[in-house]
């Protein structure tokens, strides 16, 4: 498998598919990276201002919440006016965000700044964008792969940011972390600029695809049934992924495994994270993806039920965090790579950023309703069961997937 | 420039784990603290080290253990008397660093996981 088409040899080497795709891979890095170390920034940023550490964590929730919005959008962008362009615009808004952040004595500035503007940035410069330009970049029987690779690398930015925020938090006080990573953002420019070469403004379709305008294929994307289906068992991945985040520490710690044991195990599913989002897009590559996609699912609701139902030790931990990380984000070059079936790479950005909405909306009540539930019932048990059995759910709506070109967007 | 795809992403990979390295090498100088600190702090021996050697050189540099950090070559110590990170670098210690807010950063896809979590490993 090479990433080479055989005109590469007559251009620069920074516009060669294999320069492009490491270009996004670092852009996927960066991007991931910078927002993964916002955790450490709570207590300082909490402390110097004397605010609850509701004001910080509400501007996280904005955050989300306008990542998830923001992403349709930018991706519309993108699908309009190129990737590349958008990534920029959105590495300048993260940064200017992360300043305000830095800077501001205002909590509702700091929301303005760490809420809005990094969200937009962050939805800006995501490695959605990013899969999107590698998707029209190679040719389609390694576009699975390139989808793995961009996703394996924002989960490798995470897990080694994170550190590194903390360390830069310790070296040089909260302000001047966050201006360092601010300015780190400004590298996802440079790593962008290879992919101007991936224009799409003004673009025709690419042969084999019917000529729609950006709002008909919305429309028909949501009328056509396997689009619905994929939407809504992405919702399942959102609730899943979230839940264990924020909820899972506090259920080991209940049944006696020390935090400084769970960080380990909670680091571990980042590092498994890396490995189990390639090996997903290889697989993608080979056949059809809405199968392994189910299978991911079934296995993730598989995996959690065992794990509840054995007594919680520091080995079946460390065991459902690995397994876990493996399919943390496999379902993402899946997911990817069925829109691009179903509806070509000319809307790509955009429909999967509409599927991303529905991502974003299970991680929100995989965060609130399990709190709400714990609350009610002194319990986690309910909301691992919920987890359960949304993860057949997503197992049964990810299988009657029918993996073509949707009707209307193929010529005839 | 043509590379198979496998091989790409173990070069890239490990082109960015180096660079990474790197970079945590030199902001762990920056951040390491001055010989005369004293207080709650973390010491830092080579990985590897066995259990009995790191209590060895806490012991003799008046180190009082607080807890472990879930890894045998960190351990989070303490004491009121000034100089003990220049204590700790005698006995062996690589390094003592100020307590960090380490967290199980892992949130994918929702960075308010990031801040919930934080404030619970506080």
């Amino acid at each position: 498998m090479t990433t080479e088409a055989p005109t590469d040899d007559h251009i620069p080497w920074y516009h060669t598919v294999t320069a492009m795709i490491v270009a996004g891979c670092l852009v996927a890095i960066v991007n991931f990276g910078v927002r993964s170390t916002f955790g450490f920034f709570t207590v300082p940023v909490s402390e110097a201002h004397g605010w609850p550490r509701e004001i910080f964590s509400f501007a996280m929730a904005m955050q989300n919440l306008i990542w998830g919005i923001a992403t349709p959008i930018a991706g519309m962008l993108a699908d309009r006016y190129g990737s590349a362009r958008v990534l920029m615009a959105g590495a300048v808004i993260y940064c200017i965000g992360m300043l305000v952040m830095a800077y501001t004595d205002s909590a509702s500035v700091f929301n303005l700044g760490g809420g809005l503007l990094v969200g937009v940035g962050i939805a800006f410069s995501s490695f959605s964008i990013v899969m999107a330009a590698l998707g029209r970049i190679v040719p389609p029987d390694r576009r699975s792969w390139a989808f793995g690779i961009a996703t394996a690398s924002g989960s490798l930015g995470q897990f080694i940011f994170a550190p590194l925020g903390a360390m830069l938090v310790s070296a040089y006080g909260w302000q001047q972390a966050l201006v360092i990573l601010a300015v780190l953002s400004l590298l996802i420019i440079l790593f962008a600029a290879p992919l101007l070469k991936q224009n799409t403004s003004g673009s025709r379709p690419t042969p084999g695809e019917a000529d729609l305008t950006m709002k008909a294929a919305i429309g028909l994307a949501f009328g056509h049934r396997s689009y619905v289906l994929l939407v809504s068992g992405f919702f399942v991945c959102g609730f899943q992924l979230a839940f264990i985040t924020v909820h899972m520490p506090a259920y080991l710690a209940e049944h006696g495994i020390s935090k400084e044991f769970a960080g380990l195990a909670m680091g571990l599913i980042g590092l498994f994270n890396v490995v189990g989002s390639y090996v997903s897009g290889i697989i993608g590559g080979r056949g059809e993806k809405h199968v392994p996609l189910a299978f991911i699912y079934l296995t993730r609701a598989a995996i959690t039920a065992t794990f509840v139902l054995l007594p919680v030790t520091e080995t079946t931990t460390l065991l459902f965090t690995c397994s876990m990380g493996l399919l943390w984000l496999s379902t993402v070059p899946l997911t990817m790579g069925l829109v691009t079936v179903m509806f070509g790479t000319r809307y790509m950005a955009t429909l999967y950023g509409f599927v991303f909405v529905s991502h974003q909306i299970g991680s929100f009540l995989g965060v609130w309703l399990a709190g709400r539930l714990y609350d009610q019932f002194g319990s986690y048990d309910i909301v691992w069961w919920l987890s359960v059995g949304l993860g057949v759910f997503a197992f049964i709506v990810n299988l009657p997937i029918r993996e073509k070109r949707a009707p209307r967007f193929a010529t005839a | 420039m043509k590379l198979a795809g496998h091989r790409l992403a173990l070069v890239l990979f490990a082109g960015v784990i180096v660079v990474w390295l790197i970079g945590m090498a030199v902001v762990m100088r920056h951040a390491a603290l001055p010989p005369d600190a004293s207080g709650t702090m973390l010491a830092v021996f080579e990985p590897g080290t066995p259990e009995d050697e790191v209590f060895a050189a806490l012991t003799r540099a008046d180190a009082r253990i607080v807890k472990p950090s879930g890894l045998g070559f960190i351990w989070v110590v303490s004491s009121q008397q000034p100089g003990l990170a220049g204590k700790l670098r005698r006995e062996g210690a690589l390094g003592a660093y100020r307590e960090l807010p380490v967290s199980p950063v892992i949130a994918g896809c929702f960075a308010f996981a990031d801040a919930k979590v934080a404030s619970l490993a506080q």
